[in-house]
């Protein structure tokens, strides 16, 4: 009898209390279960013996409760005759039996429950662990082509789900299926009459169940399409709150709601209406049971047919039938919607990683930084080619900026240099070596990048500076800021360099996040340097400010620049302007500005009205 | 929950009688074990059966009387939880929508949703739940006990010892399981905290390689999570199989008990039979109510929730709504010694003694660096936000004395993060102006440089956009917004840095645009660039909140260190020598 009802403030279990929710939401349904449920057994590695093990005591556990109510039936016969004819033995040994496999009953179940905790913790652990390792190798493809939510629904929710099934719908199956086939057996052995009496119920049951189901599946899924609309109507008219107030439209959205939410109100009610017909239904047709064996089995009684401990012991079996049998529905979507999730962490772990390291490949330790493209052609999708036949060679030590409108592929270059991704055909060298010939470690370590979207990690402000150096001391950490003309402000901080950081740097300025950013960058002694319109979300005034520490740091690196605005760039030894995948034009500023060409054309629309200003 | 005596009101009735049918439901669900005592111990051992079919025809009839009741209470329940969780639903967004600024800020958006949401549902699943089953466990816990009791008193020593014992056990199961399934959601949490950072963070982990420090803090908290679940799971392994030996014991107990009574001739065998079944229902709704009441804590949390929503008493929005409505006027703007800082922000406050004039027809820049308090400044106009200080006029009228929806009637903001809404693009651009022609809507299109990439969609203006407008470039939200507030025609433009995503020479022919078509409007440009303001008819230069320079570009240039600055910082020295 492990069919317990939900444990407080745990998962909602699919045993006991639970039931009377049947069906929110659809179910989803694996694609392919047989080799799914295969493979999450293979996640059990050299505790599948220990699983096996814990399986065969459930089924050792049901078996034994199916004696239960045979005894008390025994036990009531031998006291059936009445005032002085109590046969006192018998119900001695029967009970004592029945105490015998009540105990049993609780040691299994303790030692069941005690043991699936250890083994199916262990195994969540191991899924876990290994779905983030893996996650950790795929290339950032993978994460630019899906939304960060879907991700994580898959690294929390979906094992949850996994978690969920191997500790409780398994073991309910189990149980259920032995009770169901055992109960049977049993009753049928005790009476067969009687048994065909407590089973008229059975097809009322399943036709019951079934018609309900049918009817309340679409309204559900109904349900849940006009519950989306409402919550993707909150969403968007609460985040933009200021613009329907600013536009006084708040009559208009009100309205737009009260219609969406009447919708929901209506469906709603039409789906709870016949999806709580089911307990009702169950229950009704549970005490048709009890009323048909007691009448039967009143009747088989008087006849002589039976004995008053068969009908006391039909009561239990029946119980035992009937009950399972209604769980069995739901434990089962549990376990479809179990699998399902394992089906979705294993297509994660199924995705193509990053290229492994080539045999015997070398490690870029100190390059002097000689880049070369080398008729470099890429596109994100085969059909959309974003670089076509990209030459370029960029000297030790010097400087280049790219150039040009969004999306012209400035980013890629850099995404192909530090090997985010690969080229679909040419070759990038650095030092003369293929890029792909190095160790992607070492390779990944020559570089120091400082993108747009400053991304800080919670912790300290000493923590994430030294995030690329673990390392580096506390003096170095402060020459680093210093650098980046952070420590000023740092300082400033309450608890200075140990301030936490809440997520993502949420309580610093942009400017400031920035800052850090470069100190990060600084520390890190890279060889290259990457500056990917690092500081296009700070003022100009700031930006200013940061301008010494970049240039301070670009002295002797080969460094890469990609910025919007033309003034950042205009001291970059060469300029290469970027326009639809190709180079356009090269050279120096004032070459360019000399040339006239669409370098000419940005930069003076960009001044175009400082003309009259400064003429 | 004084917020919810209004529903309580409302449904009280139509809940009474939900839980009148629960009971009757309950009751039948009660007799039947003692009709079925009698048919066993009168029927069949007195061998009368017309005895045992009248009584089984009772059963019969005993649960029909309980479907019907089950059916009308479903039809109840379902119908007075719906409705009302969709009031409850309705009520607190109206009363989101009369918040101020200030009040939606100390919420923060993303709660406001889930209060509106999930909060809801919960509570409503609750009320649902309540006209369900909740009620029922208590009432076939306390029924069965008092049916055991009648039934034979002597047997009821053992429900006696065993009830207590184990109300006790469940009990002493919740206080020890509670805090430790909270530990398991706060390990929970940590993993999913270090998972999501690290999605965020991707290129920053990949740039620096750092892979192993980042899968060792997943680890560690992994091995938290583990541990502590497996704790959690195997305390509770302990207690279920408690509470159900237990209740074996007492059937045990029950038997032995009965047999004797049975053989001194005190008591029938059908009586024990109807005990072990009360016993099983006892203990069933004792569990039940354990569930009920881990239920009640999880609703009740979000009815707490919803109640701060409902409880917030303020109306800086209609607080002085009283005041007259807006008489057409010029759209002269008067900021006199404005003082403002956000509600509870210690320090400084964001704009100090403020003051400032725009004439109509005036263009005025605003600049300076971020965080100087430029987008503060001008969220007062439409009253987003109340001044902390001094007072800010529009045509001589001190504007808190406005109604909010007559002043905002006369101003058209172009936010820093373009916000467009699903629908089609002809929409977005009608909450500008609800009754705009087709042709007032191309017009605005075409001058904020719109129309063209409109036309090039196939279906033109009826184009369907995507939550947020996610089909299109930031570009084109930012243009479509200008084109939303240009519709408008209003007396104040305010452009808040809303063309930083267009290119150079389109943000000049919007800005020639709307020198052609507003004349007489006054407009308040904030820009990043300088070139954006450079040419406006007044450039206010804003540093720490404080104004610092205020004049044409040529007298800043001259006098105003900060502008200098700005200026040499996106301009620089050498240009001139260029050009």
């Amino acid at each position: 009898m492990s069919n317990t009802p939900r444990t407080p403030a745990g998962r909602p279990g699919p045993g006991g209390g639970a039931g009377h929710h049947p069906g929110r939401g659809p179910v989803v349904k694996p694609k392919d279960w047989k080799s799914t449920a295969r493979r999450l057994w293979s996640y059990f590695g050299h505790e599948r013996g220990l699983l096996a093990f814990v399986f065969g005591m459930v089924v050792v556990d049901s078996v034994i409760m199916l004696s239960a109510p045979y005894l008390i039936g025994v036990s009531i016969d031998a006291m059936a005759q009445g005032k002085g004819q109590v046969d006192f033995g018998r119900t001695q040994i029967a009970l004592a039996a029945l105490l015998v496999s009540y105990i049993t009953d609780g040691a299994l179940t303790f030692a069941q429950g005690w043991m699936m905790a250890g083994v199916s913790q262990r195994m969540v652990k191991r899924l876990r662990h290994s779905l983030f390792a893996k996650v950790q190798k795929l290339p950032l493809r993978f994460f630019d082509s899906r939304p960060h939510g879907e991700l994580m629904s898959r690294l929390s929710n979906d094992i949850d789900n996994v978690s969920t099934t191997v500790a409780q719908a398994l073991v309910q199956v189990m149980t259920g299926s032995v009770a169901i086939a055992g109960s049977l057996i049993m009753m049928l052995v005790l009476s067969p009459a009687l048994t065909l009496a407590s089973l008229i119920t059975v097809p009322a049951v399943v036709l019951l169940t079934r018609t309900i189901a049918r009817r309340t599946g679409p309204l559900f899924k109904e349900q849940q399409v006009h519950l989306g609309r409402l919550n993707g109507h909150v969403e968007e008219t609460i985040s933009g709150i200021h613009i329907v107030k600013a536009f006084n439209r708040e009559d208009k959205v009100m309205a737009e709601f009260e219609a969406v939410n009447e919708e929901l109100r209506k469906v709603g009610t039409r789906a709870l209406i016949r999806s709580g017909l089911l307990m009702p239904v169950m229950n009704v047709i549970s005490n048709v049971g009890f009323a048909a064996i007691a009448i039967v089995g009143g009747w088989l009684a008087v006849k002589s047919w039976i004995t008053i401990g068969v009908i006391a012991s039909f009561l239990s079996y029946s119980r035992q039938f009937v009950r399972p049998l209604n769980d069995l529905a739901n434990t089962f979507n549990l376990l479809q919607s179990g699998l399902a999730g394992a089906e979705r962490v294993f297509e994660v772990l199924d995705e193509q990683e990053e290229p492994a390291d080539v045999p015997l490949a070398k490690v870029l330790s100190s390059p002097a930084g000689h880049v070369v493209f080398n008729q470099v052609s890429f596109g994100y999708r085969p059909d959309v080619p974003i670089l076509r036949d990209i030459s370029f060679d960029v000297p030790a030590g010097s400087s280049i900026a790219l150039v040009g409108p969004t999306g012209a592929g400035k980013t890629t270059i850099v995404n192909l240099l530090t090997r985010f991704y690969d080229a679909t055909s040419g070759s990038i060298t650095i030092d003369g070596q293929d890029v792909k010939e190095y160790t992607m470690d070492s390779l990944r370590r020559s570089f120091g990048i400082v993108l747009q979207d400053t991304y800080l990690f919670s912790g300290t402000i000493k923590d994430n500076i030294r995030y690329g150096k673990p390392e580096a001391t506390d003096e170095q950490i402060r020459e680093a800021a210093a650098m980046a003309n952070a420590d000023p402000f740092i300082r400033r901080l309450p608890a200075g360099y140990d301030t936490v950081l809440s997520e993502n740097g949420g309580n610093l300025s942009q400017g400031q996040r920035q800052l850090l950013a470069i100190a990060r960058v600084i520390l890190s002694k890279p060889s290259i340097l990457i500056l990917d319109e690092a500081t296009s979300s700070i003022d100009t005034r700031t930006e200013l400010h940061i301008q010494d520490a970049l240039l301070q740091i670009m002295k002797g690196r080969t460094t890469f620049i990609i910025a919007h605005r033309l003034n950042t760039i205009r001291n970059a030894d060469r300029i290469m302007v970027i326009d639809h995948g190709e180079i356009v034009e090269h050279g120096s500023h004032d070459e360019l500005i000399r040339k006239e060409g669409m370098y000419y054309r940005m930069f003076m629309n960009q001044f175009r009205n400082l003309e009259g200003a400064a003429g | 929950m004084r917020n919810f005596r209004k529903y309580i009101r409302k449904y009280g009735k139509f809940f009474s009688v939900a839980i009148l049918f629960l009971t009757i439901e309950a009751v039948c669900d009660l007799l039947l074990p003692t009709v079925m005592s009698r048919m066993i111990d009168n029927g069949v051992a007195r061998q009368d059966l017309p005895y045992i079919y009248r009584l089984g025809g009772l059963m019969l009839l005993i649960t029909a009387a309980g479907a019907v009741a089950a059916l009308i209470r479903n039809f109840l329940a379902s119908r007075v939880s719906q409705n009302f969780g969709a009031e409850l639903r309705s009520d607190l967004y109206r009363k989101i929508h009369t918040f101020s600024f200030q009040t939606i800020d100390k919420f923060e958006r993303p709660s406001l949703m889930t209060r509106l949401t999930n909060d809801v549902t919960q509570v409503q699943n609750f009320v649902n739940g309540l006209m369900r089953i909740f009620v029922k466990a208590p009432l076939i816990c306390i029924g069965s006990l008092i049916m055991a009791a009648n039934l034979n008193p002597h047997l009821a020593v053992v429900l006696a010892v065993v009830v207590p014992l184990v109300g006790g056990l469940i009990a002493l199961n919740m206080r020890i399981g509670f805090p430790l399934f909270a530990k398991v959601q706060h390990a929970l949490d940590r993993i999913n905290g270090t998972t999501r950072e690290y999605l965020s963070g991707v290129r920053v982990v990949k740039a620096f390689n750092r892979f192993d420090h980042e899968m060792e803090k997943f680890d560690s908290a992994n091995e938290n999570y583990q541990e502590r679940s497996t704790i959690a799971m195997r305390v509770m392994s302990v207690f279920s199989p408690g509470v159900m030996l237990i209740v074996n014991f007492g059937i045990v107990a029950v038997i032995w008990i009965g047999g004797i009574r049975v053989d001194a001739g005190q008591m029938q065998v059908g009586h024990i039979m109807a005990f072990i079944h009360y016993m099983t229902q006892i203990l069933f709704s004792l569990l039940m109510i354990a569930w009920v009441f881990n239920m009640f804590v999880r609703a009740k949390t979000s009815a707490e929730r919803i109640s701060e929503i409902l409880s917030v008493n303020e109306s800086a929005e209609r607080r002085e709504s009283v005041g007259r409505a807006a008489v057409d006027g010029t759209g002269r703007v008067d900021f006199e010694n404005v003082v403002f800082s956000y509600d509870g922000a210690s320090g400084d406050p964001i704009l100090k003694n403020i003051t400032l004039t725009c004439l109509p027809g005036e263009t005025v820049g605003i600049i300076g660096s971020t965080g100087s308090g430029k987008s503060s400044l001008v969220q007062l106009i439409p009253r987003f936000y109340d001044v902390t200080g001094g007072a800010i006029r529009i045509d001589g009228q001190d504007i808190r004395s406005f109604d909010p929806h007559e002043l905002r009637e006369k101003i058209a903001v172009v936010p820093q993060k373009s916000i467009l809404f699903t629908g089609t693009i002809r929409e977005n651009i009608l909450w500008g102006k609800e009754d705009a022609s087709s042709e007032e809507v191309r017009d605005a299109a075409r001058m904020a440089q719109a129309d063209e990439f409109i036309a090039s969609f196939p279906e033109g203006y009826d184009t369907l956009l995507g939550q947020g407008g996610v089909n299109l470039s930031g570009g084109q939200k930012q243009r479509l917004s200008i084109a939303r507030a240009l519709v408008r025609r209003p007396e104040i433009l305010i452009l808040d840095d809303s063309t930083s995503a267009v290119d150079t020479a389109t943000e000049s022919r919007i800005k020639e645009a709307i020198r052609q078509y507003a004349r007489g409007m006054t407009c308040l440009i904030i820009a990043q660039r300088i070139t954006s303001v450079m040419d406006a008819d007044k450039i206010v230069v804003l540093d720490n909140g404080e104004i610092v320079g205020v004049g044409r570009h040529e007298e800043l240039m001259q006098s105003c260190v900060a502008y200098q600055e700005i200026y040499r910082s996106q301009i620089g020295k050498e240009v001139t020598a260029h050009v």
